[in-house]
């Protein structure tokens, strides 16, 4: 219980420093909603009907209302600043206040956490959630306020009228909270049984309609007969459970609605009613009135504030989400540590044994090996052999679970993530474009006006470098081409071969000492790929690479071929020596190699 | 995007979609469709007979000094009315509607999967036809119902408003027209809002757009990586920081204008019709002693209903033309005319290919040629390779050759007739497909195999295992806990195997194998391969399809040698074609790629290639 309120606490604290005066306002428009009604609808209807019920002068009935007039056309002034600026200005303050906390957590998160998928549901429902958390939390912030005021308001109003009423009220509010439990728990366990068929149907209807399979299902229609049949099935047992509950929850919410509910009210309190008036004369006709009218706002008023208490509980899971998230202390923190000297140095891997989980196997077994400043490093070896973990080690994205990586003669784990990333340039397979300008792809970067003027020269030239020239000459808006479509009808989606020549001139433009190329031919032509290799050539003079290919012609020059096996060094050593060694990479290399010469 | 295509139709047509829905409803669901307007019409029954009609026969009776059991009857009889009202509610809500809701979803859906099934396949790649498809298909059933709804809640909230008016007409005559106030607070100062609304969101659009794609890029596993290596969330920080600063100017120069419509909505709808009838009842009674403290008290009632009704007829009225938006969606759908439609029927292919011939052929996608006057012949039995550069038209050959598309120009021939002519389902039944971009569906492996092939239950099991093992996943698929049953993907099984994309690509190559036809087709089989595997899959690929027809498309050149012919495209057509000797000894296009990718394998690397 106390967590469920800290975490309401939290976000209260959070919205409150990002906004104070809005957050109070906020408060106090559920004051003021409700207490302009019980003003106009409660004290003004009853002060006219009793100065008209017992003759009062007209004056003071015009007076009164004359006054509720005022106030009211005074109090709206500010409601519609409060509507239509203040909350369209504010509420995407408060939820930038919440998520880009969680935005800055989620770039310094371990890698590690995206590959168990606990973690990143768990991940993603938090940030899909952020939002909406402030958004339930400021409605419940003025539930809480509305009920408060009817309670107070109409509440008092009836104690001193008629105190018994209160208890019609209480009685229908009581039972139908009670009521409400069971309602609440027989959904809860249709929804349970539900879910997975929707879930089913979703993604069934996903199918249909992305585009992505539409090529699948008219190449194979009886793959799309069968996801029909199944959607089918699910809707049918959707219709069965439904039937199932259909009695009991017909007759739950007769309870609810109407005996606990209607019934009390229309029918018992109403009696009650105009027994008082008209058998024992206690109450006046208006009184009567009034407070009939007034019992759905009371017990509207009550309700709220139970609905908190269930909404409250609700919002405080997602928000655990999001602190949890928040919390995470990161294995690697980005900022933590030394800088790393100067200029290009050894990077050496001392017994280096990597598993991505508990239960898994190694995927890296006992890994040694010295890379002295400038050379060049082919990296070889079948389908999950473990190449691209290798990498993925050496740039620090994961920590070795055994052994240590050391550059400029210290462990690297001693400096500074952000700073050693820094000296990497990588082009993966998997790399991406953003919907932003060429030149903010290329320098992947935040840069103002002049920062982006000054180093235009340098953008160009990686740009030329990653063979990107011709197609760069045709664009109209140069480096403020907008990249993607995603906002920009004018933007440019590059095709597979032009993204990656972006991507390789990420690499350029960085100047790193340390270049590791990812398979970044894979999806090319010869012609293109031949480019590639060249531009490759002449931009790694100097710098440590890391080449990791299936193409063995583009790594045969490398200073060292690696050839990985099940997570270990099987062979090592330059291409020459590797084919008189006569192992795998001879085989490989012949496999390929030998095609190409049958042919000739 | 929504909001800026709603002014191009007009109310007319709006108004037409809402009968459309509700004929389409009556047609899914009937019980629905009459549930729905008998619950809305006793709704607005009870609120008109409690506020106008309960209290002005309570307040009366007491006034008249009517003896208690009578009003006690009255009461009673009420509440046995109201009670069966309500068990009917009951009884809709907890049985009708749930129950219903599942076969609307049932009955719709499966009209939008067979159409979306049956237009061709162009329709999901332009991006105007795709836009309003995807919207007519999100929640359309419970779009639908609420659009059934809305037409109910205007009907009747329009008789409902009507019979306020003549209710406060009965009880006294002027004190009508204080409903002018709420109707020209909805109709007039409502009215300018929701437009200033409308024009506020198109303005927030482009910002809320990039805050969700920045939302985007922040959890998706695919951009982890860079966000770690790069500073790349700098960026996406600023622009973040950009857009919501954006959002606060935007909205800045409508909050005056908004602020005193809203203030005048207010004014009219609530406070003048409210604090008026009340100063314009105290007078009849006090001064002019014209009206009854009954006849107050109704109207102090009244004039909230009045004023509550009027509201939910104007919402309604405004959600009926928003309805017809969303229903002109899923009608344009519906009603598409298909160019290629799947279920087309037309000759018998059989089962033989002899020859396919491309007779100057050319293709436009989007106002550009993609193909332009290509003529290439593929005779039954052989193999034949497509090589070319990236963007040569490869891909779309292939799509154009199982009539994804038809060509802009010229013909394509199976057997000496034009592919038009046959059965669509037949014809694309004589080819497999290994595509580049491949898509595992949420099944067994063994069912991402055959998929839905007619294969003979007791041999899928061998068949599917001698499939895997020419694709090369054989070994990964047996180390999987479930071995062939093993479920892809996580859809719905936390147990399920994401393999990686060398793995899934074996998968779909494994398709190609299992499908027994006379025409294989491989795009770029072996790009995510390692050497051994690469060159395994294509030794088998030439084995197993002997008796096929066989078209690939590769960058890896040295696959290409043992096809019987190699066409070379460029630039939309075949720039060159023959074996690959002929095309070595015609030192064009092919020998030159051929060489510059052979260079380094074969010893003569005079430039060294690449190191890296």
């Amino acid at each position: 219980m106390s967590k469920v309120f800290k975490n309401q606490l939290f976000l209260w604290k959070l919205c409150f420093k990002t906004c104070p005066g809005y957050m109070i306002y906020f408060l106090y428009d559920g004051f003021r909603y409700q207490g302009i009604i019980f003003l106009e609808h409660v004290l003004g209807i009853r002060y006219v009907l009793h100065c008209a019920e017992f003759q009062e002068p007209f004056w003071k009935a015009f007076l009164f209302i004359g006054i509720i007039m005022v106030i009211n056309m005074i109090q709206i002034v500010p409601d519609g600043l409060f509507i239509h600026g203040w909350s369209y200005k504010c509420k995407p303050k408060l939820y930038k206040a919440l998520k880009e906390k969680m935005y800055e957590k989620a770039a310094e998160i371990d890698l590690s956490c995206y590959d168990d998928p606990t973690y990143y549901n768990d991940f993603v429902l938090a940030v899909a959630e952020a939002e909406s958390s402030i958004d339930r939390f400021l409605s419940m912030c003025n539930m809480a306020m509305q009920g408060l005021t009817i309670i107070f308001t109409t509440g008092i109003f009836y104690l001193m009228t008629d105190a018994m009423g209160i208890l019609f009220v209480l009685a229908s509010f009581v039972l139908r909270f009670l009521v409400s439990r069971v309602l609440n728990k027989l959904n809860y366990k249709v929804r349970i049984k539900v879910n997975p068929l929707e879930r089913k149907r979703n993604y069934v209807s996903r199918v249909f309609y992305l585009n992505d399979y539409a090529k699948e299902l008219r190449l194979h229609p009886n793959v799309g007969d069968a996801l029909e049949k199944e959607f089918a099935e699910a809707n049918d047992k959707i219709i069965e459970e439904q039937k199932k509950v259909s009695t009991k929850r017909s007759l739950l919410r007769f309870t609810n609605m109407y005996l606990v509910g209607d019934f009390i009210m229309d029918g018992l309190y109403i009696t009650y009613l105009v027994f008082q008036a008209a058998v024992l004369k206690t109450v006046s006709y208006s009184d009567a009135v009034v407070l009939f009218n007034r019992t759905g706002s009371l017990r509207r008023g009550m309700s709220n504030i139970a609905d908190i208490f269930p909404m409250a509980q609700e919002n405080s899971l997602y928000i655990d989400k999001i602190r949890a998230f928040l919390d995470y202390e990161p294995k690697i923190k980005r900022l933590e540590g030394d800088k790393v000297p100067v200029g290009n140095a050894e990077l050496s891997l001392e017994h280096v044994s990597f598993r991505y989980n508990e239960e898994a196997d190694e995927t890296l077994k006992d890994i040694s090996l010295k890379v002295k400043p400038g050379e060049k490093i082919a990296i070889v070896g079948y389908n999950g052999a473990g190449k691209t973990t290798l990498i993925k080690l050496l740039m620090r994205l994961y920590d070795p679970t055994s052994g240590k990586i050391v550059y400029h003669g210290r462990d690297i784990k001693e400096y500074s993530p952000y700073e050693y990333h820094n000296r990497f340039g990588v082009v993966f397979q998997d790399y991406q474009m953003y919907g932003a300008t060429l030149s903010e792809n290329v320098v992947m970067e935040w840069m103002d006006k002049e920062e982006t003027e000054k180093k235009k020269d340098g953008i160009v030239e990686a740009l030329y470098k990653a063979g990107f020239e011709n197609r760069y000459k045709t664009l109209d808006r140069g480096l403020d081409t907008p990249v993607t479509t995603e906002f920009d009808k004018e933007g440019i989606n590059f095709s597979g071969g032009e993204s990656q020549k972006i991507a390789i001139s990420r690499a350029f433009y960085k100047n790193a000492d340390i270049l590791i190329m990812d398979e970044p031919s894979s999806a090319l032509d010869p012609i293109a790929e031949y480019e590639l290799n060249k531009a490759m050539e002449s931009a790694a003079k100097g710098k440590t690479v890391f080449y990791i290919s299936h193409r063995l012609s583009t790594t045969r020059d490398a200073d060292r071929i690696i050839l990985l096996e099940n997570g270990r060094i099987a062979e090592e050593g330059t291409h020459e020596s590797l084919l008189k060694q006569n192992g795998r990479y001879a085989e490989m290399w012949n496999v390929q190699a030998g095609r190409y010469k049958e042919a000739i | 995007m929504e909001e800026k295509k709603s002014s191009k139709i007009k109310r007319t047509r709006a108004l037409k979609n809402n009968f459309f829905a509700c004929g389409l409803l009556m047609r899914l669901c009937p019980k629905l469709v009459v549930h729905e307007g008998v619950s809305r019409f006793l709704g607005y029954f009870e609120w008109l007979f409690y506020s106008a009609f309960f209290m002005r026969y309570v307040i009366n009776s007491l006034e008249t000094g009517e003896s208690f059991g009578r009003i006690l009857t009255f009461i009673i009889i009420v509440v046995i009315v109201f009670s069966s009202m309500s068990l009917y509610d009951s009884i809709l809500n907890g049985r009708v509607y749930p129950i219903s809701r599942a076969v609307v979803n049932k009955g719709l859906y499966s009209k939008l999967f067979k159409k979306s099934r049956n237009v061709e396949l162009e329709c999901f790649e332009n991006s105007d036809f795709y836009d309003k498809y995807t919207l007519a298909m999100e929640k359309a059933d419970d779009r639908l119902i609420q659009t059934v709804e809305v037409v109910f809640g205007t009907v009747f909230g329009f008789i409902a408003s009507i019979c306020a008016f003549i209710f406060m007409f009965q009880v006294d005559k002027l004190s009508v027209l204080f409903i002018l106030f709420p109707i020209i607070g909805n109709f007039v100062f409502n009215r300018k809002n929701s437009k200033l609304d409308y024009v506020r969101n198109k303005d927030m659009a482009p910002y809320n757009r990039r805050i969700a794609y920045i939302n985007r890029v922040m959890y998706l596993p695919e951009y982890a990586k860079e966000m770690r290596l790069t500073n790349v969330f700098s960026l996406m920080k600023q622009h973040y920081r950009e857009s919501i600063q954006g959002l606060s100017d935007v909205t800045q120069k409508y909050t005056k204008k908004a602020m005193i419509n809203h203030w005048l909505y207010v004014m009219f709808t609530f406070t003048f019709i409210f604090e008026g009838l009340l100063i314009y009842g105290a007078y009849r009674t006090l001064v002019s002693q014209t009206m009854s403290l009954s006849q107050l008290a109704v109207i102090t009632s009244m004039m909230v209903s009045t004023t509550w009704i009027l509201i939910g007829f104007t919402d309604s009225l405004t959600n009926l033309f928003k309805n017809g938006l969303f229903i002109e969606y899923l009608r344009t759908f519906l009603e598409y005319k298909e160019k290629i439609p799947e279920d087309m029927e037309g000759a018998d292919p059989g089962n033989t290919i002899k020859s396919i011939e491309f007779r100057d052929v050319s293709f436009s996608y989007k106002d550009k040629e993609v193909l332009s006057h290509l003529n290439m012949e593929f005779r039954g039995g052989k193999t034949y390779a497509l090589v070319g550069h990236n963007g040569a038209g490869k891909t779309t050959l292939i799509k154009l050759l199982l009539r994804f598309y038809d060509p802009t120009e010229g013909t394509i021939l199976l057997n000496g007739r034009d592919i038009r002519e046959y059965d669509l389902k037949k014809y694309r039944a004589l080819f497999a497909t290994a595509f580049q971009d491949h898509r595992m569906f949420s099944m067994s492996v063994l069912d991402n195999v055959i998929m839905g092939e007619n294969v003979p239950k007791e041999q899928q099991e061998q068949k599917v295992c001698d499939a895997l093992k020419l694709s090369g996943a054989y070994d990964k698929v047996m180390s999987l806990p479930k071995g062939i049953q093993t479920t892809l993907t996580h859809e719905f099984d936390d147990e399920g195997a994401v393999l990686s994309g060398g793995e899934f690509q074996k998968i779909v190559v494994a398709r190609a194998f299992v499908k027994e036809c006379p025409f294989k087709i491989f795009d770029e089989p072996s790009s995510a391969l390692d050497p051994i595997a690469e060159a395994t899959l294509f030794d088998n690929i030439y084995e197993s399809c002997r008796e096929n027809t066989l078209v690939f498309i590769s960058h890896r050149l040295s696959s290409v040698q043992n096809a019987d012919w190699v066409y070379l495209l460029s630039e939309g057509t075949v720039k060159e074609a023959g074996t690959h000797h002929m095309l070595m000894e015609q030192n064009g296009i092919y020998a030159d790629m051929y060489s510059k990718q052979a260079r380094n394998y074969l010893a003569i690397s005079e430039e060294g290639g690449v190191s890296a």
